[in-house]
């Protein structure tokens, strides 16, 4: 009996050690192609197989929640109908107002001779997972080298900076998005051209490293400067709070993201 | 019968998939619902350490494809052979046994996870969000976990 009993808890300690030592090896072989930008074998082996299934599954789900928002306003049709059209007699009118406008402008811009800023070549993708157990914040997105993007390029949306690719595979890639920990931006703020560093705290960014006799505000804009990785100007949020210590050498601020990050859907790929 | 391995590694993909895509908005004060967590406990329980532990493995393996570089496999492994050790067939079905071994073992991953992340990924300073939220999602998976068995009674009530 107690020799039956040694032979399991040896078996069990077997595996134990084993299994261990192989998640261990496992977890240092991820970690170290994390550090390069690049991913091992097995996961271009697994997101090739799994991400069209996330794919498929988040276009279900908004096509599914599209059509239960539409049955269930389904009784409020007729009244938003009639709304609408009175709404689109108005828009009809603004709009001869808005082309007298915009042909003025165009007018006035030619005047002063106004250099066009060079539009960021882009590329559009659908956002298709999160990060299963919120370990970190990063996104799957539905595009990867073979669609031209590329190890550091950045991602926006309407609002602002997102964040930048990590790694990619042919026709995925994973973004780190500026709220993570690990993520680091330079940045200023717009109004007083001041720099900092823009790092992530889960929820908010803190901008760090800002000169103790600069005045910043609640409300200032912060946006990217020119660095190695980001282009100039693009908005990363708004300063929430200042935390400033008298005896501390710097000063820092909490800003609030421009983008909300629970609910993108889409974003752009800035073309490195 | 112990389920056949296969079938629960689908299960886990099945699992993880749901976790990164549908369930990503639903959210308790910051903290998300593991799947994954309560299967591995559930198959810790019903088929041992080896089942379990490799299981948490290769799903460890799969999370950190999709999005974890590296911090996920090592306490997902943990805690399948963890919870495996308790291997208590007979008590299996109890509701308290595998509601309170469920708590512990996503106190369990969050804290292996935490510790590979300051370790490894140089995230400093994270203990107070990361206990916070460790908090809501133990009390998230408690509660999945004994609407699962539940529902899993009433199923094999109504096969019978």
């Amino acid at each position: 009996m107690v020799a039956i009993a040694s032979f399991w808890d040896e078996r069990k300690l077997l595996v134990f050690v084993t299994l261990i030592i192989v998640a261990s090896i496992v977890m240092l072989v991820e970690l170290e192609a994390a550090r390069r930008g690049d991913r091992s074998l097995p996961d271009q082996l697994i997101t090739s197989v799994i991400v069209p299934v996330e794919d498929a599954l988040t276009q279900t789900e908004g096509a599914v929640a599209t059509e239960v928002r539409t049955l269930t306003r389904a009784g409020t049709l007729a009244s938003d109908n009639a709304a609408l059209q009175r709404k689109v007699q108005e828009l009809a009118a603004s709009n001869e107002r808005l082309k007298e406008h915009a042909a003025e402008n165009v007018r006035l811009r030619r005047m002063l001779a106004l250099a066009q800023t060079v539009p960021l070549q882009t590329i559009a993708a659908s956002v298709v997972g999160y990060a299963p157990e919120g370990t970190r914040r990063e996104i799957t997105i539905d595009r990867g080298w073979r669609d031209g993007v590329s190890h550091d390029a950045v991602v926006l949306d309407g609002d602002g900076l997102v964040g930048h690719v990590m790694d990619t595979g042919p026709h995925d890639a994973h973004v780190l998005l500026i709220i993570d920990p690990t993520s680091n931006v330079p940045a200023f703020l717009r109004d007083t051209r001041t720099w900092g560093i823009a790092t992530g705290t889960w929820q908010h960014i803190r901008m760090k490293y800002i000169g103790q006799d600069v005045k910043v505000r609640a409300g200032d804009t912060v946006v990217t400067g020119k660095g190695e990785i980001y282009p100039e100007g693009i908005v990363i949020g708004t300063v929430r709070e200042v935390d400033r210590k008298d005896n501390a050498l710097y000063q820092s601020a909490v800003v609030t993201p421009a983008v909300d990050f629970d609910g993108l859907l889409h974003v752009l790929v800035v073309r490195r | 019968m112990p389920p056949r391995f296969w079938a629960l590694v689908l299960v886990a993909v099945g699992a993880i998939i749901v976790q990164s895509t549908l369930l990503q908005p639903l959210t308790l004060r910051g903290a998300h619902v593991s799947l994954l967590t309560i299967l591995l406990v559930w198959t810790g329980l019903r088929c041992g350490v080896t089942t379990a532990g490799a299981l948490g493995l290769l799903s460890g393996a799969i999370e950190d494809a999709l999005g974890g570089a590296g911090v996920n496999v090592l306490a997902t492994t943990v805690t399948g052979l963890c919870a495996g050790l308790l291997n208590v067939r007979f008590f299996a079905d109890s509701l308290p046994v595998f509601v309170s071994a469920v708590g512990f073992a996503t106190v369990l991953r969050g804290l292996v996870t935490y510790m590979v992340s300051e370790l490894a990924l140089g995230i400093r300073g994270s203990f107070h969000r990361a206990s916070h939220e460790l908090v809501w999602q133990c009390v998230l998976n408690c509660a999945v976990a004994a609407l699962a068995l539940i529902i899993e009674r009433i199923a094999g009530h109504v096969r019978k």
